[in-house]
């Protein structure tokens, strides 16, 4: 193997309260994609922060190229040729793709004592940075807020490129991307790999790593778990890595006991998203809804759920017709959203568990108006408890729990108002995979002893054929095909999803 | 706790009484408090006319409108609006009372409770614009502290109105068990703000509003009608604020109440709310009025002009502000 690049050794990381590192080593050579694997909270991110040069280690020693370094803020970082990807991109919306890359470092001539940005120059090497990771479909004087997110994080690499980055660190680069964006990339990193740059790759998504890495290194709890070639190492062995013990069903689901029809939806419109949906869901059942990002699932589900009120149609509940036009009174026919962006929708992040975990039922525990605040604790105690969230107190600021964590906060939310349909939008999304795993049983056992009709929109297949006992496939606001749960498999929704046809029409359309 | 990972632990150990001072100590409340005894003491030790019980009355008389009106601007300030109009409502009642009573010939009583129905109605007009048409509050309210000032100077065209019966002037000028009267007014208003905001849906709904207002939508909150009620509620205690400045000042001009929406918004801020709303608390907007107050008249007292004055409370502001940055970012870390 070449010689290694960067080198860290027993890295410890303090933080008031918490030990976020605990004797990390970590190393990378040239030409290498290193995959850095662990559960949220595992430490990945006080790493990479450590070696942007965000933070500084407490204990413990970094080397670059043999010579040891300690970096005072990430501008140091950035100037021995370390670059980062952030997962929110950092970029200028307003100003163009050649301006973003050259911020900070255009090209400049002189003019007498004044300095003027040589515009035509820095195009050109813009356009040459780009033409280097084989990109030529990008118009360098774009505007970047007109990008689509891929292109915002072609920009960015071709951004580090500029500074010439020996080592490029990408955390979930693939997180908002769409398929044909993922390949791309994939052929940008592998090109960047073929001229020496070392690669330290964040994903959750495992198939990635298999498909990318050279190495991968697994953190757990901020501690160093191991370093394997990746040919060494299976799925299995990397979950069980991750999470320190086995988790040997990713989907638990139970022998369900469907019902009556508990939420019925007839003709539904709220264009340009919903045009024309009908379905049903079961009480004990869980359908699963299936589409491309943009199909109109989630708008589908605000629609339902009162956010956006429907333009036509109607919903009912228990058979009973329902006129919701506001999420209070989905809530009071015992209708439950847990939502796609946990961060802006699902939670009030500032507030504490307790505050948040009483927020859909604020008026049931309260005396008139005065909140019960001993009922209020109970419920956040039980919450807790219950769904085994990680957390010191019921006061904790939920900002401070990990994307799991945060999630079983949402819902427990919609729990506390015993629902008779929960309509839970991506239930797993940036969520590691021993917290994945709780969530789906969770599911589970809602359906099946608490006979609550679930309806789950997810992007990921695996996870819609795993927990759904019906699949519904939706395209371009309208719902495209059904299956049954043995019918259903990777090709025939997957399938659905894309292709023009209609498949078979569920019952209820006319 | 030594790492996130353990099992769930619901409790944290049992806070001691030092503990629970030295949070008391170091809230923001707490901080402010510290900065206003020690400006008192200070103010105390350059004049014997400050720290005497007829005048620390006297300006518990003076500082009323501006408390009256910072309570609701802190709900609004806590959902992270604001309220610019409540000064040009303040006027706008005052003007509607003079001419109810004397050009339209309402019965004195009946005057009051129109003009407080006026000035209840222009904060619920704010409210609707903003919560129906989606005007954000900076510029609805900055519309209305125009339109509503220009309502007052047409109305009263230029004149005032004064001569009002002896009893009209109690409220604003008397005393009740020695105290003076609208000073019970204003404690009244605050304890029962204080207590909506900390312990009831109210105010947990103004506080999610203010940190996150798509998750509260989400969670079912009812955000517009929380949103219609506190700039109806502004309007109605600006209303009132301008009432007790009429029978204070015995007269009715239509400039009352320029500048006020400053003096409550400095306040307010100053008592420890974000203006990006999600924090902020009663107690301390109330110490932010009081420590102004105190500080316009120590400072007049000792002899320092008007112009100095205000350099001296902007100072203070500024101050008060880092120091209370300066330690709750401490706190945080």
């Amino acid at each position: 193997m070449a010689e290694t690049i960067l080198e860290l050794n027993d890295i410890h990381k303090r933080f008031p309260g918490v030990h976020a590192l605990r004797g990390v080593q970590f190393d990378m050579v040239p030409g290498e994609v290193h995959a850095l694997l662990g559960e949220n909270g595992a430490g990945k991110s006080t790493l990479i922060k450590i070696i942007s040069g965000v933070h500084k280690p407490d204990e413990g020693v970094m080397r670059l190229n043999g010579q040891p370094v300690r970096f005072n803020n990430p501008r140091e970082a950035q100037q021995q040729g370390i670059a980062t990807i952030y997962q929110e991109l950092g970029l200028y919306p307003q100003l163009t793709v050649a301006e973003n890359i050259f911020m900070g470092h255009a090209p400049k001539t002189a003019f007498g004592p004044f300095q003027r940005i040589d515009w035509q120059e820095m195009s050109r090497r813009a356009q040459e940075l780009l033409a280097e990771l084989n990109i030529y479909d990008l118009d360098v004087d774009q505007q970047i807020g007109k990008l689509n997110v891929g292109n915002r994080q072609r920009v960015e690499i071709a951004k580090a490129l500029s500074l010439d980055a020996r080592i490029l660190i990408m955390d979930e680069p693939t997180a908002a991307l769409t398929e044909s964006d993922v390949e791309r990339l994939f052929g940008i990193v592998r090109l960047l790999r073929e001229r020496g740059v070392a690669i330290i790759y964040i994903s959750h998504r495992l198939q990635e790593v298999f498909e990318l890495a050279d190495r991968v290194t697994v953190l757990r709890d901020g501690q160093y778990v191991d370093t394997q070639p990746i040919a060494d190492v299976t799925e299995q062995s990397l979950i069980t890595m991750m999470v320190g013990r086995t988790i040997d069903n990713l989907f638990p689901k139970k022998e369900p006991k469907i019902g009556e029809v508990v939420l019925e939806v007839r003709n539904l419109v709220r264009e340009p998203h919903t045009r024309d949906v009908s379905f049903q869901v079961r009480s004990g059942e869980i359908v699963g809804m299936a589409g491309l990002v943009g199909s109109g699932r989630s708008e589908t589900a605000q629609v339902i759920f009162g956010v956006y009120p429907a333009q036509s149609g109607d919903v009912f509940i228990d058979g009973k017709k329902t006129h919701i036009k506001h999420p209070a009174q989905a809530v009071e026919q015992g209708i439950a959203y847990v939502p796609e962006d946990r961060g802006t929708q699902g939670l009030v992040r500032e507030m504490s568990i307790r505050e948040n975990t009483s927020m859909a039922v604020l008026r049931n525990i309260a005396q008139g108006t005065f909140i019960k605040r001993r009922k209020e604790v109970e419920m956040a105690r039980d919450a807790i408890n219950q769904l085994g969230i990680r957390a010191y107190s019921v006061n904790q600021v939920a900002n401070k729990l990990s994307g799991g964590n945060q999630q079983k906060v949402v819902v427990s939310k919609w729990l506390a108002s015993e629902p008779r349909v929960l309509i839970i939008d991506e239930p797993t999304r940036g969520i590691d995979v021993g917290a994945k795993s709780e969530i789906h049983r969770l599911m589970s056992e809602l359906a099946v002893e608490h006979g609550i009709a679930i309806l789950m929109i997810s992007s990921e297949l695996p996870e819609i054929l795993g927990m759904s006992d019906r699949v519904l496939v939706m395209r371009q606001g309208r719902i495209v095909g059904e299956f049954s749960r043995e019918e259903a498999n990777q090709e025939v929704v997957g399938t659905a999803m894309m292709s023009d046809e209609v498949h078979e029409l569920p019952e209820g359309v006319e | 706790m030594t790492a996130p990972a353990t099992t769930p632990q619901t409790e944290s150990k049992q806070p001691t009484l030092i503990d629970m001072l030295r949070n008391i100590i170091t809230s923001q409340e707490g901080v402010l408090f510290i900065i206003m005894v020690i400006a008192v003491l200070f103010l105390a030790t350059r004049t014997d006319k400050f720290l005497t019980v007829d005048n620390l009355l006297n300006q518990g008389r003076l500082l009323t409108e501006v408390g009256l009106v910072a309570v609701p601007m802190t709900f609004i300030i806590i959902t992270g609006g604001i309220d610019l109009s409540v000064g040009s409502i303040f006027g706008l009642t005052a003007i509607v009372l003079g001419i109810a009573w004397q050009d339209m010939g309402m019965a004195l009583p009946v005057a009051i409770v129109f003009a407080i129905l006026v000035g209840t109605f222009a904060g619920f007009m704010n409210g609707w614009f903003i919560v129906k048409v989606g005007v954000p509050p900076l510029i609805m309210t900055l519309a209305t502290l125009a339109l509503y000032r220009g309502l007052a100077q047409g109305l009263s065209e230029g004149a005032s109105v004064r001569g009002y019966p002896d009893w009209f002037y109690e409220l604003g000028q008397g005393e009740f068990l020695g105290v003076p009267s609208q000073l019970w007014l204003l404690l009244i208003a605050v304890i029962i703000a204080g207590i909506l905001l900390s312990r009831t849906t109210l105010g947990r709904t103004l506080y999610a509003i203010g940190n996150n207002e798509v998750a509260a939508r989400f969670s079912g909150l009812q955000v517009n009608r929380y949103l219609l009620f506190i700039y109806t509620f502004s309007g109605f205690m600006s209303a009132l604020a301008g009432y007790i400045f009429v029978s204070r000042v015995s007269t009715t001009r239509s400039d009352m109440g320029t500048g006020l929406e400053l003096d409550v918004i400095a306040a307010v801020v100053l008592g420890g709310s974000s203006i990006f709303g999600g924090t902020g608390s009663i107690p301390g907007t109330i110490i932010g009025v009081v420590l102004i107050q105190l500080l316009k008249n120590g400072l007049s007292l000792t002899g320092v002009t008007g112009d100095a004055t205000i350099v001296v409370i902007g100072s203070v502001l500024i101050f008060a502000i880092l120091v209370n940055t300066f330690i709750q970012g401490r706190k945080a870390a």
